[in-house]
C-alpha cells in the first residue's frame, strides 16, 4: 500500500482538541439556579464569594431537651455546592442546627430540573424521603393543591420557645403573600424575589454625559422613571465605552435564553402596561372564563416596547440566562438591566467592576395603562409604578410525610432568624435576596449603614439598593403573581414565545396569540373549570 | 448392560436450563416489557397534581395529530437527522479511507480520532456553551482573527441548529470511522493486489471493490447512527434548551418536558410510542435491506 503522510488532518484534529480544551474568558456553566426557573443555569462568575458568615444564634441542646435526637432531617435543593446560592447557607447552618436539636441533618443538592421532579414523585408516592425542599413560590399551586405539604402556623405560632423565632410581619407585604397559600401560612422567609431596575451612577450623574444626553434628547438625564426614559438612556449609551477597556459597550443588558428566566423580564416589565388603578388583579387570566389575557392591547405594547429595547444590548443576549448577563453588567459592559436582588450584593463582591458605581430603583412605570376590565387605555396621573414579586422567592416548605416535621420547622426557622437573614441578605453569592424590613436602612426599615459597610457594601450603593427593594415590595400595586397548577408549563410557554419575538421568528402579536393558545391547551387538559377555582382564589376574588 | 454403560442424555426437561435462562427472562420482564406495558398503560390517562387523573381513551394518541408543538419537534429532529447522519457517514468513511493506509504516526491519528466519542454529551453540550459563546469564544474569535466576522451561534434560531449540528458531527463522526476503519481492514488483501495486476485505477478499485463489499457494513452503520440521532437529548439540552424559541426543540427534549417539566405523562407516553414506531419502522426498512444484499451476495 502506498505509505502516505496527511498532514493537514492531525493539525485540524488537534486544532479542534486544543480548541475544545482551552478555557474562554466567557463565563463558565454550572447548573445553579439561583433565582426563578432555569434549567442548566448559569451563575456570575467574575465575583468571588466573600468570608463573611452568619452569627450562632441556637444554643447548644443538653439532655431532654435535644428533641431531636436520633432523627434525621432530609433538605433537598437545587445543585450549587457549599459556596452556592440557596444551598451554601444550609452547609454553614449545619453544624449548629444538629448541636441544637440533636437531629442530623442531610442535604440532598440536585440539578435545578430535577428538584421538582424529584419532590413530587416523592410526594405523589409518599416515600416521605425529604422532609422539605427549599421550593419555588410558584409550585404552591402543585404541592398545595395536590396537599402533599404541611401548613405551618401552628409551629409558628408556638409559644413554648421551641422554636428560633422569626417575624413574619418583618417581611414586607409582597414578598409576605407569598409565604401563605388560602391564607395559610406553607412557607418560611427565606429568599425575597423581585426584579428592580439596575443602573450606572456614575455615568447617570457624569456631567459630560448629562450635557450630551440633554443636547440629544432635550431633557436631564436622570435614573429612569418611565419606560420611554429607560429606552433613551440605554440607547445614549448603548456603543459608548462605558469601563475604559476602549471597547464599546451596551446600553442594557437582559437574559433572554429559553429557559434562561427571560419570562421574568417580561412580567416585570410588562406590569405597568396592565396592571393600573382600576385593574390591580387581572393579567392572567379571566377569572371568569379562564380565558388568557396575555394577547390584551396592554401586553402586546409590553412586547414591542421589550423587544425594540433589545438593540441596545449585546445580540448574544438572547442565547444568556441571568448568570451571563449579570457577568455583562459586574463587568461594566452594560449601564442598565432589571433583575433580582443577587445582582446589586454581587456589584460589592472582589472581582466587580461596578462596586461604589451601581444605583438601583424601582421598575419603570407607564404614563398609560390598558385597563382589561374596561377595554380601554387609561392615562394616570404621574406615573404608573407596579411593584414585582417575579421570580421563585426559595423558602421551605414541610413534606406531610416527613416524620420529623417539628425538627425541620426548627431548621427552617432557624435559617429566617433575624440576625442570619440579614447577614445573607448582604452577601451576594448565597442567592438569599433582601425583603424583609430588618434588612433596609432607617426611616424604611431598621437595619444600619454600618451593617452593610461591614459587610463590604459601598454605602452609596447599599442606600440605593435597599431603598429601591423597599419601594418595590412596598409598592400599591404589585404585579399578580401566578400560583396555580401547571404555573411553570403556563411560563415555559410564555418564555418560548417570548424568544420567538426576541429573535424575530414570531412578531410581538403573533407571540402573545401564540402564548394565548399554549395557555388554552393547558388549562383545558388540567380542567378550566378547577383551574378557575384556584386561580380566583389565589387572587383572592372570592 | 449395554444400556446401562451409555452415559444418560441430559432430559429435554431438566429443569436446571431454566436456573440459567431465569435471570436473563426476569431481567427482560422487568426492566423492557414491564415498562412498556405500564408505559402503555399510563397513555390512556390524563394527569393532574403528578397523579393519574382520568381514562381519556386515546385522547392522548389524538392530541399527537394536532399539536403544532410536537410537530416542530418532529421537524427539528428529522432536519437535524438527515444533516448529522448524512455528514457522519461521508467524514467517516472518507476518513476511514483516508487512513486504511501506511502513514506515519497513524496509531497515534487513530487515537485521536476516537476520542469524542469518550466525551460525555451532556459534558460537550456545556462546554460547547463556552466554545460558542458569541462575545469572546474561542470560536468567533478565531473566526475574527481570520478576518471574518462573529456568528451568533446561540441567539439565532439557524445558527443555533447548525451548532447543535456540528458538536453531533464532531462527537458521532468518530464511530463511522472506527467502524468503517475496521471492517476495511479485514477486506481481502489478494483482491486489490488481482486488481492492480489487471492494471484497475485507485477509483477503479474502490469502485468495485471496496464499496460493493462494505455495502453491508455501511448499512449498518447507517442503521445504528439513524436510531442514535433520532433520540438525540444531551446535546441540545445542555446547549440551547431548545431554544431560540422552539428552533433546537427536539422530539426527545419535547418529550422529556412534557413528562417531567409538566408531569403530563400520559401524553409523554404517547409521544414515546410515536417515536418506538419511527424507530421501529426505520430499523425494519434498514434490516430488510441488509438481509437482501447478504441474500444477494450468498446466491
Amino acid at each position: 500500500m502506498r505509505k502516505v503522510f496527511f498532514p493537514l488532518i492531525p493539525i485540524l484534529v488537534i486544532a479542534a482538541m486544543v480548541l475544545t480544551a482551552c478555557p474562554a474568558p466567557a463565563p463558565t456553566t454550572a447548573p445553579a439556579p439561583t433565582t426563578g426557573e432555569a434549567e442548566g443555569e448559569t451563575y456570575a462568575t467574575v465575583v468571588e464569594a466573600g468570608e463573611l458568615v452568619p452569627p450562632v444564634v441556637a444554643q447548644p441542646c443538653e439532655g431532654d431537651a435535644c428533641f431531636c435526637r436520633d432523627k434525621t432531617v432530609t433538605v433537598i435543593v437545587n445543585t450549587a455546592g457549599e459556596k452556592g446560592p440557596i444551598s451554601g447557607p444550609f452547609y454553614e447552618v449545619r453544624d449548629e442546627f444538629e448541636k441544637a436539636t440533636g437531629a442530623k441533618l442531610e442535604i440532598v443538592e440536585v440539578p435545578f430540573a430535577e428538584h421538582f421532579p424529584k419532590l413530587l414523585t416523592d410526594l405523589t408516592t409518599g416515600t416521605g424521603q425529604y422532609d422539605t425542599s427549599i421550593a419555588g413560590a410558584w409550585w404552591l399551586g402543585d404541592l398545595v393543591g395536590g396537599d402533599y405539604i404541611l401548613p405551618l402556623d401552628d409551629y409558628y405560632n408556638d409559644t413554648t420557645g421551641k422554636y428560633p423565632k422569626w417575624d413574619v410581619e418583618d417581611v414586607q407585604p409582597g414578598p409576605r403573600d407569598l409565604l401563605f397559600y388560602d391564607e395559610k401560612l406553607y412557607m418560611v422567609a427565606n429568599d425575597h424575589d423581585g426584579q428592580v431596575m439596575y443602573y450606572r451612577r456614575d455615568l447617570i450623574e457624569d456631567p459630560e454625559h448629562q450635557a450630551a444626553f440633554k443636547a440629544q434628547y432635550g431633557y436631564d438625564l436622570k435614573v429612569p422613571d418611565t419606560i420611554q426614559e429607560f429606552r433613551d438612556v440605554a440607547e445614549y449609551f448603548n456603543g459608548k465605552d462605558l469601563n475604559g477597556d476602549g471597547t464599546p459597550d451596551n446600553g442594557l443588558t437582559m437574559h433572554l435564553k429559553v429557559g434562561g428566566q427571560g419570562m421574568f423580564h417580561f412580567m416585570s416589565f410588562s406590569a405597568p402596561f396592565v396592571i393600573g388603578p382600576d385593574n390591580p388583579k387581572l393579567y392572567w387570566f379571566d377569572p371568569e372564563t379562564m380565558q388568557p389575557l396575555m394577547d390584551s392591547p396592554g401586553h402586546q405594547a409590553a412586547m414591542e416596547a421589550l423587544v425594540d429595547l433589545i438593540q441596545f444590548g449585546p445580540e448574544a443576549m438572547m442565547g444568556w440566562s441571568l448568570g451571563e448577563s449579570w457577568d455583562h453588567f459586574l463587568r461594566g459592559q452594560a449601564a442598565l438591566t432589571f433583575t433580582w436582588g443577587d445582582l446589586g450584593a454581587l456589584a460589592q463582591q472582589e472581582g466587580s467592576q461596578v462596586k461604589g458605581k451601581t444605583g438601583a430603583a424601582p421598575m419603570p412605570g407607564t404614563t398609560q395603562y390598558y385597563d382589561i376590565t374596561s377595554g380601554q387605555w387609561k392615562q394616570v396621573e404621574g406615573v404608573n409604578k407596579v411593584g414585582n414579586t417575579t421570580g421563585g422567592s426559595w423558602a421551605g416548605v414541610i413534606s406531610k410525610f416527613s416524620d420529623a416535621p417539628d425538627c425541620t420547622y426548627f431548621l427552617l426557622a432557624l435559617m429566617a432568624h433575624p440576625e442570619k437573614s440579614k447577614v445573607y441578605a448582604y452577601r451576594g453569592w448565597d442567592g438569599v435576596d433582601p425583603g424583609r424590613f430588618s434588612h433596609y436602612l432607617p426611616p424604611a426599615g431598621t437595619n444600619t449603614i454600618d451593617g452593610y459597610v461591614a459587610a463590604g457594601w459601598d454605602p452609596g450603593d447599599a442606600e440605593s439598593y435597599t431603598f429601591a427593594y423597599y419601594e418595590n415590595f412596598g409598592s400599591e400595586l404589585m404585579f399578580p403573581y401566578l400560583r396555580i397548577p401547571g404555573t411553570f408549563e403556563y411560563w415555559t410557554a410564555l418564555d418560548i414565545h417570548l424568544s420567538e419575538a426576541a429573535t424575530g421568528q414570531k412578531t410581538a402579536a403573533e407571540a402573545l396569540k401564540a402564548t394565548v393558545d399554549d395557555f388554552n391547551a393547558i388549562t383545558d387538559r388540567l380542567g378550566r373549570d378547577l383551574q378557575r377555582e384556584i386561580y380566583v382564589k389565589s387572587l383572592g376574588l372570592e | 448392560m449395554a444400556a446401562s454403560e451409555t452415559p444418560a442424555r441430559p432430559r429435554r426437561t431438566d429443569p436446571t436450563k431454566f436456573f440459567f435462562i431465569m435471570p436473563a427472562v426476569i431481567w427482560v420482564l422487568l426492566f423492557t416489557i414491564f415498562p412498556l406495558l405500564y408505559a402503555l398503560y399510563t397513555s390512556f390517562f390524563s394527569f393532574r397534581f403528578g397523579r393519574i387523573n382520568q381514562f381519556v381513551g386515546f385522547g392522548n394518541y389524538l392530541r399527537l395529530f394536532t399539536d403544532a408543538n410536537l410537530h416542530n419537534g418532529l421537524r427539528v429532529t428529522l432536519t437535524f437527522v438527515i444533516v448529522t447522519v448524512t455528514v457522519q457517514m461521508l467524514l467517516g468513511f472518507a476518513l476511514a479511507l483516508l487512513l486504511n493506509r501506511e502513514m506515519r504516526g497513524k496509531s497515534v491519528l487513530r487515537a485521536i480520532m476516537v476520542l469524542p466519542l469518550f466525551a460525555t454529551p451532556v459534558a460537550v453540550g456545556y462546554l460547547s456553551i463556552t466554545l460558542f459563546y458569541e462575545i469572546n469564544g474561542p470560536i468567533n474569535e478565531l473566526l475574527r482573527a481570520l478576518g471574518g466576522a462573529g456568528i451568533p451561534w446561540l441567539s439565532n434560531p439557524f445558527w443555533a441548529l447548525v451548532a447543535v449540528i456540528i458538536i453531533d458531527i464532531w462527537q458521532w463522526t468518530p464511530f463511522v470511522f472506527l467502524v468503517s476503519l475496521a471492517a476495511l481492514q479485514g477486506l481481502p488483501a489478494d483482491l486489490y493486489e488481482a486488481a492492480e495486476v489487471d492494471g484497475a485505477s485507485a477509483w477503479q478499485s474502490f469502485r468495485s471493490i471496496t464499496l460493493p463489499l462494505m455495502t453491508p457494513i455501511l448499512w449498518l452503520i447507517l442503521l445504528l447512527r439513524l436510531v442514535e440521532a433520532f433520540k438525540v437529548f444531551d446535546i441540545p439540552t445542555s446547549l440551547t434548551l431548545g431554544g431560540p424559541g422552539r428552533a433546537t426543540e427536539v422530539y426527545s427534549l419535547f418529550t422529556y418536558r412534557t413528562a417531567l417539566r409538566f408531569f403530563d405523562h400520559g401524553y409523554a407516553a404517547a409521544q414515546g410510542f410515536l417515536l418506538l414506531f419511527i424507530v421501529s419502522l426505520i430499523v425494519a426498512l434498514l434490516f430488510g435491506r441488509i438481509r437482501s444484499i447478504y441474500q444477494e451476495e450468498r446466491s
